[in-house]
């Protein structure tokens, strides 16, 4: 199916978001990761086969404006409920990829009607206890590339998504998206000691997946999440790395529309 | 001008070739290879070397202060602050300088200058500096914070030390309920403020606006005049004209009795211009540390990185002044001539050089080339 999306700017809290929206059905909000938006890709279209797709970029990222006073997760969290009041999106189904994860997880557990289903894919937020999570800031872009795959010669839109080199503008972007996620991320590191605890009182839903070879957020991060969140449930798909919905699409949009139905 | 004495007191007692076997000689640098034994030998003799360049005729001694990396030991420079304050008697003391973006307690630092100052009768200088991206990771301060937190800290000190108190602060970064430490400094209205750069644009103006001196670390001196030519037009902007004393130039140097022995022993820098200077980008530049401004500045300058250039080119560009007293005195007189500036930084003892060509290049400095250059 052709991609079908639009793109607009919308308002929240005095700055304009950046705003990708396509399909019909429910409204279905995702959240990126700390990389950045990667746009309208072939999971997002087949997802808004089935459900109004919303993806917003994030404050400070893409071309998003960040407000001056949003400086940490818990910032962000709050500045997600609100977007989600303007676009009436209270109750939607939500999926957060990697720190989107953890996102989403900051916003339902502190916002107990935000979200009807859940969906965590290998979400940061949490410190495992025997492994670390790959600290994505003293290393470069590149070898973060090399790291985000389990077999970069399985992922079908490889070339797509890094064939090729990034025009200078699109340098910028990176480094401002980067620059953003060392704003609310660089300590505690990529998570938020209360989360665990916060976490009990999540009653909706949960759908965990995570890439069994995830090289950035270890497999134990997923284990941790599911035992956190009654009732969840944890997916692991194996041979695949950090972003399932890209490197293994099929086995991801079966367990994602499973779910999400 | 004043010339001052300056040694970052390395640490070289293992095989250079070791660094290879990691991304970088600081940071991650495993520190099984330092011997504290060694260090505190080390210790003694570059301290003995700072009360020389004193007793030889050096207007001022220098030090700094840098983390996680062999070279350079001092890693605090109020502690080697305080203990120049006691051993020298007349020499000015440039500590260049505290960093304050990675401090968390600025207040603590505004007495511990002011206590500088009291040991020492008045002699301290008090460089503050942002620290450079390493500093960022060793301390674990957000890098994207950096110049919020130097500004903020750096108005938090003059106002500690200009205003009695006690006061409250409620800041973005720092807040105290009671400021109002015993100790306060003895210049007055504090003691004078100096910073250094290597070219972000927003260094220079915030040096001008506060109309404190501005010391060009090891820049091309094309780069070092563009940079105070930028300061004085920031200076005619605000109405006033900085003399000399608003101007310093850090290089290396090194003196021996000839030419040909002096290129021999002055071989020695070639180790502090190798591996400290490398390392992986995000190290240097933790993402949000430059703006975009200094980023685009860098880029137009096109430098060449000093670890990049040889021996000859070092010197061909006053990274590194090498030679017999008269050759030295006619390149700091080129220098001085070009840049209009009212102090040298020499950094005169660096890499594995040893006690003994240090102690007479400080001797030949002190007795030859400073009386000649001086006026």
């Amino acid at each position: 199916m052709a991609a079908t999306f639009t793109e607009e700017f919308v308002e929240v809290a005095g700055s304009q978001i950046h705003l990708m929206k396509g399909g019909s059905g429910d409204p279905l909000l995702i959240l990126h990761g700390a990389g950045g938006n990667p746009g309208w890709i072939r999971y997002a279209q087949e997802l808004a086969d089935h459900y109004t797709v919303y993806i917003p970029s994030h404050p400070g990222y893409g071309q998003s404006e960040r407000p001056d006073w949003l400086e940490t997760m818990n910032d962000l969290a709050c500045f997600y409920t609100w977007f989600m009041e303007k676009q009436g999106l209270d109750g939607a189904r939500a999926i957060g990829f990697s720190m989107g994860g953890w996102l989403a997880s900051e916003i339902v557990a502190s916002c107990q009607h935000s979200f009807s289903k859940l969906m965590l894919v290998d979400p940061a937020g949490i410190k495992p206890e025997k492994g670390e999570i790959a600290d994505i800031f003293i290393i470069s872009p590149a070898q973060i590339q090399e790291m985000l795959f389990h077999d970069k010669n399985q992922v079908p839109e490889y070339d797509q998504l890094f064939g090729q080199e990034l025009t200078p503008e699109q340098t910028q972007i990176a480094e401002q998206n980067r620059e953003m996620a060392v704003r609310i991320c660089w300590k505690p590191y990529m998570h938020d000691p209360r989360l665990p605890f916060l976490l009990g009182r999540v009653n909706i839903p949960t759908q965990i997946v995570w890439g069994h070879q995830d090289q950035l957020v270890p497999l134990e991060c997923g284990e941790m999440f599911r035992d956190a969140i009654p009732g969840a449930k944890l997916s692991v798909i194996d041979k695949c790395g950090h972003l399932p919905n890209i490197e293994k699409p099929e086995e991801f949009m079966k367990i994602a529309l499973d779910f999400l139905a | 001008m004043d010339t001052y004495y300056f040694t970052e007191m390395p640490y070289t007692a293992f095989p250079e070739s070791e660094v290879d076997k990691y991304p970088a000689m600081r940071l991650t640098f495993p520190n099984s290879y330092f011997d504290p034994n060694i260090a505190h030998d080390l210790f003694k003799r570059y301290l003995d070397e700072f009360q020389y360049a004193e007793d030889i005729g050096f207007d001022g001694l220098m030090i700094n202060e840098h983390h996680s990396t062999p070279s350079c030991m001092d890693v605090e420079v109020n502690i080697t602050g305080g203990i120049l304050a006691r051993v020298t008697s007349k020499a000015k003391i440039l500590m260049l300088g505290n960093m304050l973006p990675t401090s968390d307690n600025p207040v603590r630092l505004a007495e511990e200058i002011a206590m500088l100052d009291v040991i020492s009768g008045g002699r301290i200088l008090s460089g503050f500096v942002r620290g450079i991206g390493i500093e960022t990771w060793a301390n674990n301060t957000n890098p994207v914070y950096n110049r919020e937190r130097f500004e903020e800290c750096h108005d938090l000190i003059i106002k500690t030390w200009t205003t009695p108190g006690p006061f409250r602060w409620e800041g973005k970064h720092y807040q105290y309920r009671a400021v109002n430490p015993w100790m306060l400094p003895i210049q007055q209205p504090h003691p004078p403020v100096w910073v250094p750069g290597t070219g972000s644009p927003e260094t220079v103006q915030w040096a001008a606006r506060n109309r404190y001196t501005y010391a060009a670390f090891l820049t091309e001196l094309k780069v070092a005049k563009e940079l105070f030519h930028n300061y004085r037009s920031y200076a005619a902007e605000d109405g006033w004209e900085p003399g000399p004393d608003k101007f310093a130039f850090m290089i290396c140097c090194h003196v021996n009795e000839t030419d040909e022995k002096a290129q021999e022993t002055g071989k020695a820098f070639m180790w502090r211009m190798g591996y400290p200077l490398k390392g992986p980008r995000e190290y240097w530049a933790p993402p949000g540390y430059f703006s975009r401004a200094g980023t685009a500045a860098n880029a137009r300058r096109r430098v060449r990185p000093l670890n990049e250039l040889s021996y000859q080119e070092l010197q061909d560009d006053y990274h590194l002044v090498v030679g017999s007293p008269d050759t030295v005195i006619k390149k700091l007189r080129h220098i001085k001539d070009e840049l209009g500036v009212g102090a040298l930084l020499l950094e005169a003892q660096g890499g594995p050089m040893s006690h003994e060509d240090t102690m007479r290049s400080i001797k030949l400095l002190g007795t030859e080339v400073i009386p000649a250059i001086r006026d």
